[in-house]
């Protein structure tokens, strides 16, 4: 089941993606300042605490609008509910990669092409459940420009500072 | 030196699984609940591996400030997002997007702050990404 993604991007998506972004941006900033008060782990821990709640208090003011949506969708395997393991794994090893020679920089580049190189094989194979998406020559160039520019900014730039 | 650029690799794969794997349960539920299954999860094992190796409640963390305490509301919005986009645009777009808004919204921040070391690169940078971005909405 692999779909070319041979039209253009639809811009909603894209506005959204990169406004996604920015919310990162903004996460990351008042984690790491509750971290240096605390520590990575506490961090970590009370961001998850805290989310959990909020999820509930979002999930509960949207209540109605959903019941009217919902529609009959097939059941989600188990592993599906795991998606936070994998979360909770990632801040412990980037805060060890962060505190060694690797630093800020080295630490959020490799993770870039950790991330960048998942991304293909997920979607060359649609792994883990969904669909199987092949890239075409724009898609390729349009990753190398933006994977070019955040080297730049990490190893160059903001990240480096 | 070659644990931690593996570890670190490792770290960005698991951001792909974990975006991957949200995105499913997010077909069979909704995007927000599988932010909320996210983060609950994340919070038992995290409880785990406090209670288990220590220091989970340390002692500057009364200090901090309340808006310190907002990252994890922010990250439920995030993950819910993740969920709703890696299903629609696939692994590749929500990855470099995603990554693209953070790298430009971070070089905003800096500026914002006052911080301008590294202000030719992140300029340079931006302009990349930008234009990457443009070659998504060009039509064949």
């Amino acid at each position: 089941m692999t779909s070319p993604s041979g039209h253009r991007l639809n811009p909603l998506h894209l506005l959204a993606a990169f406004g996604t972004g920015g919310l990162l941006t903004l996460m990351v900033h008042f984690n790491g300042e509750l971290g240096r008060y605390g520590n990575a782990l506490f961090s970590s821990w009370a961001a998850h605490g805290t989310g959990t709640v909020a999820a509930l208090v979002l999930l509960a003011v949207l209540f109605p609008w959903r019941a009217r949506n919902a529609g009959v969708k097939p059941r989600a395997p188990l592993w599906a509910y795991l998606g936070g393991i994998s979360g909770a794994v990632t801040v412990m090893l980037t805060s060890f990669a962060v505190n060694s020679p690797l630093a800020l920089s080295g630490t959020l580049a490799l993770g870039l092409m950790g991330q960048v190189v998942f991304s293909i094989v997920a979607d060359r194979w649609g792994l883990f459940g969904l669909p199987a998406r092949r890239p075409d020559r724009r898609d390729l160039a349009a990753m190398a420009l933006i994977v070019a520019g955040s080297a730049l900014i990490i190893l160059f730039g903001r990240g480096n500072a | 030196m070659t644990l931690p650029i593996l570890l670190a690799c490792l770290a960005g794969v698991l951001v792909g699984i974990s975006r991957q794997v949200n995105g499913r349960l997010s077909l069979s539920t909704s995007p927000l609940i599988a932010s909320f299954w996210n983060h609950v999860v994340g919070f038992g094992a995290l409880t785990i591996l406090g209670l288990s190796i220590g220091g989970l409640i340390p002692a500057g963390a009364a200090d901090a400030p309340w808006h310190a305490y907002l990252g994890g509301s922010i990250g439920v919005v995030f993950v819910a997002a993740g969920s709703w986009l890696v299903a629609r645009i696939g692994a590749v777009n929500t990855a470099l997007l995603v990554i693209g808004g953070q790298m430009v919204s971070g070089v905003a921040l800096d500026l914002l702050q006052g911080v301008s070391a590294g202000l030719l690169a992140s300029v340079l940078g931006v302009a990349l990404i930008l234009a990457g971005m443009a070659l998504t909405q060009r039509r064949r």
